[in-house]
């Protein structure tokens, strides 16, 4: 499923966050949005998940404007995992997941054996099935994380759009939501990710669209979009880009100020 | 791999002990009064007895009880409808300003035609429903409608509102001694007529509370969540807030300015039930119509052969839980 986002202006609390962006989004593909703090990569990412209307420009899903296509319609190909906010829901592993499949049901959300399949995946896709009796409050953060991509795992997406996934992970369950995503991917769902970790977006993601002062500053293979001077365009800080012996890989690290001293 | 939808908590054993509890009070209701009737007379007077205990039971205590049942049951409904899409525990329909919105149509239309019949009322109440459904959601919405904001205007709407009410009945002194019932909620001389007026908008204003309740426990995930499973987040809650508006119309045509009614019902539902609104919108019925009933018949027994309003015992009965919230649970 095709995602594409033509001449797109967003506001955002009265600002221009996102300017006149256009950009395609073939079927598959695995993509970090990258960027500093208020580049608009947040913005963006609602902008392409129809949580943000847009200022001008569309969005279009396999070649259909998003908003004629209908709430439902949309939830059932494509699903958005917003950054996670206070304790969540008072609900269970196994409710939460159910949820997702409410753009599938009627009104009266009565359960099919399609919808029990689904929810059944989804679970085993993300490796909760062991945890679906569990209250959401009685997780650790990966576990919440993964319990809430399994809610849109649910939706049976073609499309799944996500904002920092991995914040506030540690390493560990960083590498695990990573490779939860990594498998989607494989399996034909196109992924798109908002990322602060440079190293986790080259290390894992086959395309990554670097975003500065709300436009597109670059776009393309992690190995060859992380150079030293473009990652400083756009970041603002001294970098450095190693290479992974073992697989090639770019390893994006900040420059460390000289010590004592000021930089230039 | 089999995967529970929904954490059971004996949904049939509670709905089958609260019928139970509503089939108790109708029993009792159909028995006291200004004549007391025995268990058998009650239950031979609803069966149509052509004696007195039939002309009391049919034509005065039945009829009562019914629109003490519509009446609790709406506001129950109008209660869960409104702490879900404000997703506040003070969702209540008085407190957000539809009582008084929907009580303020009712006594204009009375006052400007002291003669009209109840469906005239119903209408009335309900076209006040609505417009102070209207009101609090166009009063909230900026960009979207954030519960924190419907809550705020909520209040500010009730207070206007209950303000001219007051203001409109000061001006006929005849109509506020006869009125003290529907300015503090109350059931005397609730009839078939009045029954009938108001069965045609809360029968579908309750299948329309049901058929929102899924979408409700969505938009309870939080807006971006709700868009993203489909819901169309402010559309869905000025559909909320339309039926709670509808409900509480039928109520207040039938039964005044009942408060806390809403309140005290969705919050006992919740307890029992959970918080999943495809079990908690017939829980919050169940639980109004067995509050307003029993308010109801306490009302007519405490200072017997006299009776208070019922809105007074509701308030009585709601007051302390409120302070109880406001000190434990907000």
């Amino acid at each position: 499923m095709r995602l594409a986002v033509e001449r797109l202006t967003l506001r955002y609390n009265g600002r221009e966050a996102v300017r006149d962006v256009s950009l395609d989004l073939a079927g598959g593909e695995f993509v970090a949005i990258v960027g500093p703090n208020g580049s608009g990569k947040t913005t963006l990412l609602r902008g392409m998940s129809r949580l943000l209307r847009p200022a001008a420009g569309q969005v279009l899903l396999d070649g259909r404007e998003i908003r004629a296509i209908g709430a439902r319609g949309v939830a059932r190909r494509l699903a958005v995992l917003t950054q996670l906010h206070e304790e969540g829901p008072d609900l269970t592993v196994g409710e939460l997941v159910w949820r997702g499949r409410a753009p599938h049901q009627g009104l009266l959300q009565r359960a099919r054996p399609a919808d029990r399949e689904a929810v059944a995946h989804a679970l085993r896709a993300a490796d909760l099935e062991p945890l679906a009796g569990r209250p959401l409050a009685s997780l650790s953060g990966g576990e919440r994380q993964r319990a809430w991509i399994a809610l849109a795992l649910a939706q049976q997406p073609r499309v799944l759009l996500l904002d920092e996934p991995t914040t506030f992970l540690d390493v560990r369950h960083q590498v695990e939501v990573m490779a939860l995503l990594r498998r989607l991917n494989e399996g034909g769902m196109t992924v798109v990710a908002v990322v602060h970790d440079l190293t986790l977006a080259g290390r894992f993601m086959r395309r990554a669209i670097g975003m500065r002062d709300g436009e597109v500053a670059f776009d393309g293979p992690p190995r060859e979009v992380f150079r030293p001077d473009v990652l400083e365009r756009v970041f603002g800080v001294p970098m450095d880009v190693l290479e992974d012996p073992a697989s090639g890989l770019p390893v994006p690290l900040p420059r460390a100020p000289a010590e004592g001293g000021a930089s230039p | 791999m089999a995967v529970a939808r929904g954490r059971s908590r004996r949904p049939l054993a509670l709905a089958g002990a609260g019928l139970a509890a509503l089939a108790l009070i109708g029993l009792l209701t159909m028995m006291f009064g200004a004549v007391t009737l025995s268990p058998g007379e009650a239950l031979s007077g609803l069966a149509g007895d052509s004696g007195l205990a039939g002309r009391v039971v049919g034509e005065i205590r039945y009829p009562r009880f019914l629109n003490a049942v519509l009446a609790g049951g709406a506001l129950g409904v109008a209660g869960a409808l409104l702490q879900g899409v404000t997703r506040n525990p003070l969702g209540d329909p008085a407190i957000f300003g539809l009582t008084a919105a929907a009580g303020l149509a009712a006594a204009a239309a009375i006052a400007a035609s002291p003669q009209i019949p109840p469906w005239g009322v119903a209408l009335a109440a309900v076209g006040g429903g609505l417009g102070g459904a209207g009101a609090l959601f166009a009063a909230a919405s900026r960009e979207s409608v954030s519960p924190m904001r419907l809550a705020l205007a909520g209040v500010a709407l009730s207070a206007l509102f209950g303000a001219v009410i007051v203001a409109l009945l000061s001006s006929s002194r005849t109509f506020l001694q006869t009125n003290l019932g529907f300015l503090a909620g109350g059931l005397y001389g609730a009839d078939w007529a009045d029954l009938r007026a108001v069965l045609p908008w809360a029968a579908p204003a309750l299948a329309a509370a049901l058929a929102l309740a899924g979408r409700l426990n969505l938009l309870s995930l939080g807006d971006d969540v709700a868009t993203g499973l489909g819901v169309l987040a402010d559309r869905t809650r000025l559909a909320v807030l339309a039926v709670a508006g509808v409900l509480t119309a039928c109520a207040v045509a039938v039964a005044g300015l009942a408060g806390f009614v809403g309140l005290l019902s969705a919050h006992a539902a919740r307890h029992a039930v959970g918080a999943d609104h495809r079990a908690l919108v017939p829980a919050s019925a169940l639980a109004g119509a067995i509050l307003v009933s029993a308010a109801d018949l306490v009302a007519k027994l405490v200072i017997s052969p006299s009776e208070l309003p019922m809105g007074i015992v509701t308030a009585a009965a709601g007051a302390p839980f409120l302070l109880y919230l406001v000190r434990f649970r907000v």
